[in-house]
């Protein structure tokens, strides 16, 4: 897959925006940080059109609704459970994305629903006769689950436009990948639903855009679903305030040496399109940026009576928007 | 006007829907041509409207629906057939998690318009009778409908598929090929959340559910000889309830039964209860009694099956012990009178 240079970076600029908004949530206890995860969500959400659905895995889902078109502040302000958030505070922000960027979140803390959701807006792509595909990516953890060989399996026999990833960090909370499944990669799971696996380096940006662009293409052809793994490494915590006392330090070490964002750097310096004092004050703009989102989210209110819409639990005719 | 079964009704409202919107579509097990649905129950629609609309999938409940629900949030209105309401358990977490709290949690930007329909009840092949309908009942966000008729059935399905909201459709194996009624050809809906009083009566209310309607009708002539005015109300929508009309009964009868086809003990039934003790708490006293299946696994055997379901001696000994007329038998009913 050809990326032009414009595009390549676009990409960084996800990227750095994804590491900063990373690191600025993961100081927050209970968020999932994607730090050294980036090139997963930036490279399967880039370049796709925009009657595609995306369901992104919930490590990394802010900047994939950034990327779709939704504001940092709003996204912030449903991380802290404001009244102006896209749930009104109903549910946590940093799992449930918005809808009207065509993002599908969590809305429940169930792992692998998002998978079901995703199969599901394939479907109705087939339906309704339109070309849009459906790309969800989830942990490794979610791929010993009923739902990941339930519906890949459903969407291989009815061959649905939708685009599976795994974002393999190793690590489903303490249980490492090794101690869950016999098979060597999540992508071999492939071979028993009859569709394409396909492993890829998950800190290579590049690698991942050209995997998923590909299967995208496959999927809106009519040619059916493919599985991908996109293999890294949680160098967190599951969550933010966790201490993974179940990692080896040194393989964890190893591991932030193959930073994703580091090495896009250097390979777009490497082709002259960025240097070292450009990324520094891209990387001061960004943090700026995400501040001052960050600010005015921490202003907005607390949701109060009308949020919590004791009457407006069912849709009422007028409200169907679609 | 044709006179239908309950299957029949039911297949006339989705043929009707599917023709009238091309959003809708059918999917589950063995739903196509090539089988038309357990008991019929989508016969005819795999040769209407072909595999790309009747869509046969694996046995995969969970995906079946987490995908319906995915559906449902991007632009079509699936409806799904989970074989029998036992399989429900497969299906709690899409159903449950996240087809109930969509709407809600998306701050009302999403709806799910699905419909979820399944087989369930003492029928003739004896399999799968477990009435889980409760399940779904205490989770917000959820609708759940159980017709007892055939026309109510055709109206409420209607209504189920034109709903923007994830709605339980519970179809009764042992109504499905059973009585027939005169359903209007043409499109009609009958609202979701509105009771239908089958009987009226002025001696005690009888709240009750699929099977338990007919059965309660029958009771209600019965007593008739023995003085006491049964009023029959079919719930038709467990979720959302029809309050005011149950509430409006019970105030004018002083007693209430109710009577389902599922264990008493978290049945969705006791919830009729409690919206009437809570209203009417302060102006009267209500006697009260519920009639449902013996607190133990649905059994297998005839006898065992026969025990443990809710009969006409069960519902007219809870009767009378509402009106303070113990009967002979009362005593020795395990499980009817708790």
């Amino acid at each position: 897959v050809d990326v032009s240079q414009s595009d390549l970076l676009t990409l960084y600029r996800f990227m750095l925006t994804a590491r900063c908004v990373e690191e600025m949530l993961g100081k927050l206890p209970g968020f999932h940080p994607a730090v050294g995860e980036e090139a997963v969500p930036i490279g399967s959400f880039f370049g796709l059109k925009e009657g595609d659905y995306i369901a992104p895995h919930y490590r990394g889902a802010i900047t994939a609704a950034y990327m779709r078109g939704a504001d940092l502040r709003t996204l912030f302000a449903g991380v802290l459970g404001k009244a102006t958030s896209h749930n009104l505070g109903r549910f946590r922000g940093d799992i449930c994305m918005p809808i009207a960027y065509r993002v599908i979140g969590m809305y429940s803390g169930v792992l692998g629903s998002t998978i079901s959701l995703a199969t599901g807006a394939a479907l109705s792509a087939r339906v309704l006769r339109s070309d849009n595909v459906a790309v969800v990516s989830f942990g490794e953890g979610c791929s010993n689950l009923g739902a990941f060989h339930e519906n890949i399996n459903l969407a291989a026999t009815l061959d649905l436009p939708v685009v599976y990833i795994c974002q393999n960090n190793q690590f489903a909370m303490s249980t490492r990948a090794t101690q869950s499944m016999r098979c060597s990669s999540v992508a071999d799971r492939a071979i028993g639903y009859g569709i394409p696996g396909i492993r890829v380096d998950g800190n290579d940006v590049l690698a991942v855009h050209s995997a998923v662009q590909k299967a995208v293409s496959r999927a809106r052809s009519h040619g059916g679903p493919t599985l991908i793994e996109a293999l890294t490494y949680r160098v967190s915590g599951h969550y933010g305030s966790e201490q993974p006392t179940y990692q080896n330090a040194d393989e964890r070490e190893s591991w932030k040496k193959r930073d994703p964002l580091a090495r896009f750097q250097n390979h777009l310096e490497s082709l002259a399109l960025l240097d070292p004092a450009t990324a520094s004050q891209l990387a001061d703009a960004t943090r700026a940026m995400l501040s001052a989102a960050m600010n005015l989210a921490r202003a907005d209110p607390e949701p109060g009576h009308a949020e919590l819409g004791e009457h407006q639990l069912f849709a009422t005719p007028q409200a169907a928007a679609f | 006007m044709r006179r239908l079964t309950l299957q029949q009704a039911i297949v006339a409202s989705i043929s009707q829907e599917m023709q009238r919107d091309t959003r809708v579509f059918h999917i589950g097990q063995s739903i196509g041509s090539s089988f038309n649905g357990s008991m019929s129950s989508t016969k005819g629609l795999g040769d209407e409207f072909g595999t790309e609309r009747v869509i046969d999938t694996p046995m995969s409940e969970l995906a079946m629906v987490g995908a319906a629900v995915g559906a449902a949030i991007s632009g079509t209105r699936p409806i799904v057939q989970v074989m029998f309401s036992e399989f429900l358990s497969l299906v709690m977490s899409p159903l449950a998690c996240d087809a109930a709290t969509i709407h809600y949690r998306s701050g009302g930007k999403a709806c799910v318009p699905l419909v979820v329909r399944t087989l369930f009840g003492a029928g003739p092949h004896r399999g799968h009778p477990e009435d889980f309908h409760s399940w779904a009942a205490s989770v917000p966000g959820l609708k759940v409908i159980m017709p007892s008729t055939p026309r109510d059935a055709k109206g409420l399905m209607t209504s189920a598929i034109r709903d923007d909201n994830p709605v339980l459709f519970m179809e009764h194996m042992g109504l499905y090929h059973g009585a027939r009624e005169a359903v209007p050809e043409e499109e009609f809906t009958i609202p979701l959340g509105v009771a239908d009083i089958k009987r009226a009566g002025r001696d005690v209310t009888v709240v009750a559910i699929g099977m338990l309607v007919p059965l309660a009708i029958k009771v209600a002539e019965a007593l008739r000889s023995q003085s006491v005015d049964v009023e029959v109300i079919d719930l038709r929508t467990v979720v959302p309830l029809d309050k005011d009309t149950v509430i409006a009964s019970v105030a004018k009868t002083g007693r209430l039964v109710v009577a389902s086809e599922t264990w008493s003990c978290g049945d969705s039934m006791a919830e009729v209860m409690a919206t009437v003790a809570e209203a009417l708490c302060t102006t009267r006293a209500v006697p009260m009694a519920r009639v449902g299946v013996t607190q133990v696994p649905r059994p297998f055997a005839m006898a065992l099956e026969r025990m443990t379901m809710p009969n006409e001696e069960k519902l007219v000994c809870a009767i009378m012990h509402v009106m303070n007329r113990p009967t002979s038998s009362s005593a020795d009913n395990h499980g009817v009178l708790e």
